[in-house]
């Protein structure tokens, strides 16, 4: 009969026999990512989380790490043209969904699976792109000084409550390609004939319409607007500057998934590898947790009330004319 | 050669012997060989960018991807009805925009220059202070003083007067064309001092002995004079406002105002992949409507010159004395100096004191931190990012203005056949939007055969290419006040061309290169458009730092920098215009 002692003695010399390889892998990447010198990588993830990260990295293995971060949008431009043309200067790209799998079929990254992917749950293991790293969600976030948490929207349906006409900011969905997304999938949350109605409800509010999500958030916490659609992560992330800011509770959420992919053509391709296996690895996404991202860990959350209550569901990918049709779509709803 | 034969003057074609071919004649003259040299680079960086963007408009697919020959994008752009009225939108707000600053720059050009108001001076340093901030911080600030809701100036009359509302709404069209306005100042206010600067007086003098009194003066005889400068900004502005993207992002959209650059940006510029090929239509569009623009500045611009070179060297335009209206006409100036710089400057002092921007209340003092500018202080990154900048900007400005002062001399002092077309070479980046631009810049060098992409020297030339029509405005508007006799005693001295340029031509150009300098400095050190696509990771200058804070919703970073960019340049200004006639009294 196997006793606890002995159960537990097997299923270490188990962990340790799969962790081995693993472990094997990385530190012979970063051996060979040192002569390399340095990891370059270009993403969207923002500035002071991939400092917080590059810094950790650099220290543990010796090797440099630079970012160059820009939208979505203009790491695929730039990803792409230096590509095409041959002169890749990047190791790793780190962005979201839409344009991680755009660069895929084009060829930009090689196949590789890191070690430390084994960590993320099974679904959030995307076959092309390997594991979603974090989710950016969309909601709704309100100025608490201005409105109480009691008079708030407290589902989607009720922000179309002509109570809150000229008090919503969201970015213009003809515009930011996420916000068309995020228009689009509305479906996923209230099936298909509701959520027609609803996005001619939503127009007729007429929201201020704004550039992206960022200056949707900016403008509920300076109090000029009081609510806003836009990321969940401004509440921690403005709320930790003092701002006043809150999310409705509305149980689903949508929003996009985040990748981290490795150049078929890294010009320093183990360096690319060290650090992937480093920013997939629990240490770092414990840190990008802590800096009020919705990492893909088990029971790992940003320090946000009731973040490990939110559920999330992942917006619908559009091709080039799904975006051009939705646009024009929206184009009729809203702004006419 | 003999002297006399020198002394015929550079740049034009004298057959010595009847054997000798025209090209030969043509080549013996050094200035010519500089027209060759000077042409070619600038025909280099103008039209090798352009080309990618006009072959991108002819085909169907992006760059590094064989495509085919297509006018499908010609047709999408242009064939759409919604286009026209847009453009229309486009052109009240470029006419209000430019129309407005040139009132601004006038009157402050005029106090400053021509009158004896006190303090004209600091009005004249400070007046370019505005061209240091980048303009969407401009734009910010403005929304934040104007907003309906809570801008700081709105909430301040419904607290002292306790009406409902405040009076002011930014977001409309008088606010955008008003804040725009603001933006764009700074260069008419060049463009116009200095014309004010250079006129004949002369011809005042000559009304007044005939009895006109100092009104009639100005409106029969300085007005007319500086007409042609006044145009020739009002031009440039009026281009720069119907290609500018951030200030109708930030003030017509919330307000549902489009504009043709709103278009651009739906379809091309920010539709989801980029669509380069109808962004780079768009820009070939724009192009076609600035160059008949730049066309008609040409025109202005030519008469200006052959107004101020009616007389010698050495002449300053006589001081108009206001008697006791000085401390008014100083009130003026103050007044547009509150609205050009304090008032912007203040709300950027506030959000990089205050943790978070909100409407100040007495507790909002209490939690004033100086943490964004420990930030500044203390980040190791920003450091190394105002080292990249400044390199950038002091020798950009100073290659940019080399090129400029050789420009500038073989089309304002040369007769050479084909000198106008530099000048329309120079100006052909410039019309491009500036994202239009980037896209051009980032086809052309990243597969160049001389591997300077990703480095510093790219963005130099990315930075000479876009902006040296500031400095051969800057430059031009001084070289004609240096009368011919200057050179053509040097040339009779027996100098060549080579020390003619050096020994007379620098030393009296001076003012002009200094004041383009200055120029090019304040926007090369905070510059992003071109700079985004065409940095290495690991040297990044300021402008991309302070769009990747700004991207990350760190405004009380961005304004701290910002900030201390405007202290940076203020110093260098100073220096700037302590060794230089530029702002003489």
């Amino acid at each position: 009969m196997w006793s606890p002692i002995r159960i537990y003695t097997s299923l270490t010399i188990l962990a340790l026999l799969v962790a081995v390889p693993a472990w094997g892998q990385s530190s012979k990447a970063i051996e060979a990512g040192k002569k390399e010198g340095k990891v370059v990588i270009y993403g969207s993830l923002e500035s002071d989380t991939t400092d917080a990260i590059k810094t950790a990295f650099t220290k543990k293995t010796g090797i440099e790490a630079e970012y160059w971060r820009a939208s979505a949008t203009k790491v695929m431009d730039r990803a792409l043209s230096e590509y095409r043309a041959g002169k890749p200067l990047f190791d790793v790209i780190l962005t979201n969904d839409n344009p991680m799998q755009i660069m895929f079929r084009q060829g930009l990254f090689a196949k590789y699976l890191s070690p430390t992917a084994k960590d993320f749950p099974k679904d959030a293991i995307d076959p092309n792109l390997g594991p979603r790293y974090r989710n950016v969600i969309i909601g709704v976030v309100y100025n608490k000084s201005i409105i109480s948490p009691a008079d708030a929207p407290k589902t989607l349906e009720d922000l179309v409550n002509p109570k809150y006409r000229g008090k919503l900011v969201m970015p213009d969905p003809t515009q930011h390609t996420t916000t068309t997304q995020w228009v689009a999938s509305l479906w996923k949350l209230m099936g298909k004939e509701k959520a027609d109605k609803y996005i001619r409800d939503l127009a007729a509010m007429k929201p201020i319409f704004v550039e992206s999500l960022l200056p949707a958030a900016e403008r509920v916490a300076t109090g000029e607007t009081p609510i806003a659609i836009t990321y969940v992560k401004y509440v921690y992330i403005f709320g930790k500057k003092g701002a006043p800011l809150d999310y409705s509770r509305l149980g689903k959420f949508m929003g996009d998934g985040h990748y981290a992919g490795l150049n078929s053509k890294a010009p320093h391709v183990n360096a690319g590898k060290a650090f992937i296996d480093y920013f997939l690895d629990d240490e770092s996404m414990k840190k990008m947790a802590s800096l009020g991202e919705f990492v893909n860990r088990k029971g790992v959350y940003p320090p946000l009330p009731d973040a490990d209550k939110i559920q999330f569901v992942e917006m619908v990918d559009l091709d080039t004319k799904g975006f051009a049709e939705k646009k024009k779509e929206y184009k009729q709803i809203f702004l006419k | 050669m003999s002297l006399p034969e020198k002394a015929i003057g550079m740049g034009q074609t004298i057959p010595t012997t009847r054997s000798r071919s025209r090209i030969g004649v043509f080549l013996s003259q050094p200035i010519n060989w500089v027209f060759l040299v000077v042409g070619g680079i600038i025909a280099y960086l103008s039209l090798y960018p352009t080309f990618f963007l006009f072959y991108g408009s002819l085909t169907d697919a992006p760059l590094g991807v064989p495509g085919h020959f297509t006018l499908n994008n010609y047709v999408r752009a242009f064939g759409d009805p919604e286009a026209y009225p847009l453009l229309l939108n486009s052109f009240i707000f470029g006419f209000g925009a430019s129309g407005l600053s040139l009132i601004f720059s006038l009157t402050l050009a005029w106090i400053t220059i021509r009158t004896n108001a006190p303090f004209r001076r600091l009005f004249e340093l400070t007046a370019i202070i505005p061209n240091i901030l980048p303009p969407i911080l401009v734009a910010i600030s403005w929304v934040m003083l104007l907003n309906p809701s809570n801008g700081l100036i709105n909430a301040s009359i419904v607290k002292l007067f306790g009406v409902e509302k405040g009076p002011f709404n930014i977001y409309s069209i008088p606010g955008l064309i008003f804040v725009e306005a603001l933006i764009l100042t700074p260069l008419a206010f060049l463009i116009i001092a200095a014309a004010m600067k250079s006129m004949d007086p002369s011809l005042e003098e000559s009304a007044k002995t005939l009895g006109s009194n100092e009104f009639g003066v100005m409106r029969r005889i300085t007005f007319p004079l500086i007409r042609p400068a006044i145009l020739a900004a009002g031009t440039l502005n009026f281009v720069r406002a119907v290609e500018s993207f951030d200030t109708p992002a930030i003030i017509a959209l919330p307000a549902r105002i489009e504009v043709f650059t709103t278009k651009i940006w739906r379809e091309a510029l920010g539709s989801f992949p980029t669509n380069h090929n109808l962004a780079a239509t768009y820009g070939v569009g724009i192009l076609g409507i600035a160059l008949v623009f730049v066309y008609l500045y040409r025109r202005f611009t030519s008469q200006v010159e052959s107004f101020s070179t009616v007389t010698g060297k050495g002449f300053r335009p006589h001081q108009i004395d206001l008697g006791r209206w000085r401390y008014a006409a100083s009130g003026v100036a103050l007044l547009m100096l509150i609205l050009l710089v304090v008032l912007p400057t203040l709300v950027l002092l506030l959000v990089a004191l205050m943790p978070y921007y909100h409407v100040p209340t007495w507790q909002t003092w209490q939690n004033l931190t100086l943490e964004n500018f420990r930030y500044v202080w203390t980040t190791a990154r920003v450091h190394k990012a105002f080292g990249n900048s400044l390199f950038l900007a002091l020798v950009g400005a100073s290659a940019c203005m080399l090129l400029a002062s050789l420009a500038s001399y073989i089309t304002v002092r040369t007769k050479i056949a084909g000198r106008g077309i530099i000048e329309g070479l120079v100006f052909i980046p410039w019309a491009f939007p500036g994202t239009a631009m980037a896209l051009g810049l980032l086809w052309a060098y990243v597969d160049f055969p001389i591997p300077i992409y990703a480095t510093i020297w790219i963005i130099l030339i990315a930075y000479v290419t876009r902006f040296l029509p500031y400095g051969l405005r800057a430059v031009s508007s001084t070289i004609i006040q240096v009368h011919k006799e200057l050179e053509e005693a040097s040339i009779v001295c027996g100098a060549g061309f080579a020390a003619t340029f050096r020994r007379v031509m620098i030393p009296m150009m001076r003012p002009g290169v200094v004041a383009g300098w200055i120029i090019l400095v304040t926007i090369f050190m905070r510059e992003f458009s071109a700079t985004l696509f065409l940095y290495s990771p690991g040297a990044e200058p300021l402008g991309p730092l302070l769009y990747f804070l700004y991207l990350d919703g760190m405004r009380g970073r961005v304004a701290a920098i910002g900030l201390v960019i405007s202290v940076i340049s203020i110093i260098l200004i100073a220096i700037a215009q302590r060794y230089s006639r530029w702002d003489t009294k």
